[in-house]
């Protein structure tokens, strides 16, 4: 096996101590087939105890290792040293949120918007057990699955300038569930988002710059997924003041 | 937080860009770059424009192409100011709005008196 | 004491979007906008002057053939390419067109967006040159 030396050159920042983040550097011997993640973990087990980040599945499922690597938002568990020819590699906690500590970042104002879109199925009709499983056909199905694949990393939130600019603004990710239900066969539950979702800091509040399904590693196209979210809003919005329009 | 009307602009932006998208080029080739090359002199002359633009149907499609483009760049330009850091959306909004009335109400005048 | 200080990162609300090479794109869309309000003001201008009649339309004629007039319908001719492609581009995110178990293509509702341009300047320089 083959090594190689990468500069890792990680933006630290320890409240107790520190008025601002600075940057550290750490030589570390790696292996050709590392990932970042692999770069951290031998810092933290074996030169720096004191690092602080977040991971947990090592595989892309559990969106834990979100951080900005020579200034994108990616999964440190996704990105390949050998992608990295230079050898210089540049990590940094995500962008547009505040830093709790080294590469963690403080997630509270996600987890709340999150939540406030009702990221769970409100049902057309309530079944009892014994009147079994909501059917769905794969054509429902394929409506919104690709929507079901957000692991929660927030690069999107990272690379959203409007979320930078303003963090009223709903987000991506929060948005983009919000869809995958709306789509959803078995949901009624548009109506009971509206408020949340087709309010100015929802969709509207998104200028479609695109950077979000850029940088997303699941492929779920936050971006997308808002667009149709417009239409499909403001179709309800325009007929609610038809006769007969629910307002 | 509460429903937003921004609905109405924005589709009045999405229709007025894919409406756009198609037809913008040629046209600004056709009025704008022909003229200086020397191109479609007959067409350009005011007595078959007068004649075209005299018929209700133009009059009609090039009301529509004027109206969305007016309110897609009014709509756009909102957001760029937003960009640029211009905080002051509400003040925004009323003057670019309002100049995309005065395109549509001036733009609907000069059709109906041609 | 609560030990917790969480550190916000200065981001310019006049000029963030020179950080990112996709942010400037972003904003070269943007900006086509103002191109095609002056354009607009410009034709609806064009049809006020018709209605005036001949020596007021052949004014406008004379102001559109000006050197910054065409310097102008050169560059608004750019952002309106630019425009056009990016709008196509991003059709296939907005509008997603499912047939029964598979999403059709972006590809193929991009290239029938190009092919519905190319009808549609056809005909209108066909109109042009032999109306
Ligand atoms: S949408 Fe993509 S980038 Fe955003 S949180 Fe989900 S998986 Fe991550
Ligand atoms: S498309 Fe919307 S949500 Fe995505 S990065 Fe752009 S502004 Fe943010
Ligand atoms: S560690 Fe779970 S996604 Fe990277």
């Amino acid at each position: 096996m083959s090594e190689r030396t990468i500069e890792l050159e990680v933006l630290r920042y320890r409240p107790e101590q520190d008025q601002e983040p600075f940057f550290q550097t750490y030589k570390v011997p790696c292996e050709e087939e590392w990932v970042v993640l692999d770069a951290l973990n031998y810092v933290k087990e074996e030169m720096d105890r004191t690092l602080s980040y977040r991971w947990s599945c090592h595989m892309f499922v559990c969106g834990s290792c979100g951080m900005m690597i020579d200034g994108e938002p990616k999964l440190a568990c996704k990105a390949f040293l050998k992608d990295y020819p230079t050898g210089k590699i540049r990590v940094e906690p995500l962008s547009n949120f505040p830093i709790e500590r080294d590469l963690v970042v403080v997630l509270d104002d996600f987890v709340e918007k999150l939540e406030s879109v009702k990221p769970y199925i409100i049902p057309k009709e309530e079944r009892t057990v014994e009147q079994g499983e909501y059917l769905q056909t794969p054509a429902q199905l394929k409506a919104f699955k690709q929507y079901t694949l957000c692991i929660n990393c927030l690069c999107c939130y990272a690379v959203c300038p409007q979320y930078g600019l303003d963090e009223s603004f709903v987000g991506p990710a929060a948005l983009a569930l919000a869809h995958r239900y709306n789509m959803d066969s078995r949901d009624l539950g548009r109506a009971a988002r509206d408020d949340v979702v087709a309010a100015a800091e929802g969709i509207w509040h998104c200028s479609f710059v695109g950077a979000c399904s850029q940088v997303c590693p699941k492929d779920v196209d936050p971006a997308g997924a808002i667009q149709q979210a417009k239409f499909a809003h403001g179709i309800d919005y325009l007929t609610s003041f038809l006769p007969g329009g629910k307002r | 937080m509460a429903r937003s009307a921004k609905a109405v602009p924005w589709f009045l932006f999405a229709a007025g860009g894919t409406v756009l998208s198609f037809i913008l080029p040629v046209m600004i080739f056709t009025t704008g770059i022909a003229p200086a090359l020397g191109l479609f002199t007959d067409a350009l002359s005011y007595d078959t424009m007068s004649a075209f633009v005299g018929n209700w149907l133009v009059k009609l499609v090039l009301f529509g192409i004027l109206t969305l483009a007016c309110w897609h760049a009014a709509h756009r330009l909102r957001v760029c100011a937003h960009d640029f850091g211009i905080r002051a959306d509400t003040a925004v909004a009323v003057i670019l709005y309002g100049l995309a009335t005065v395109g549509t109400a001036t733009a609907a005048l000069a059709l109906v008196s041609i | 004491m609560n030990p917790r200080k969480p550190y916000v990162r200065p981001i310019s609300k006049t000029s963030w979007f020179m950080t990112q090479g996709r942010y400037k794109v972003y904003m070269l869309h943007e900006i086509s906008s103002l191109f095609v309000a002056i354009y607009t003001a410009i034709l609806i201008i064009g049809l006020v002057r018709l209605g005036e009649g001949e020596a007021a339309w052949q004014g406008w004629l004379d102001a559109v053939t000006s050197p910054i007039g065409v310097i102008f319908h050169l560059i608004a001719f750019v952002f309106a390419l630019i425009h056009t492609t990016s709008w196509f581009k991003a059709v296939p995110q907005a509008m997603r067109i499912q047939r029964g178990e598979e999403i059709v293509p972006g590809k193929l509702i991009v290239g029938a967006h190009y092919g519905v341009l190319a009808a549609v300047s056809l005909f209108v320089l066909i109109l042009a040159g032999v109306a």
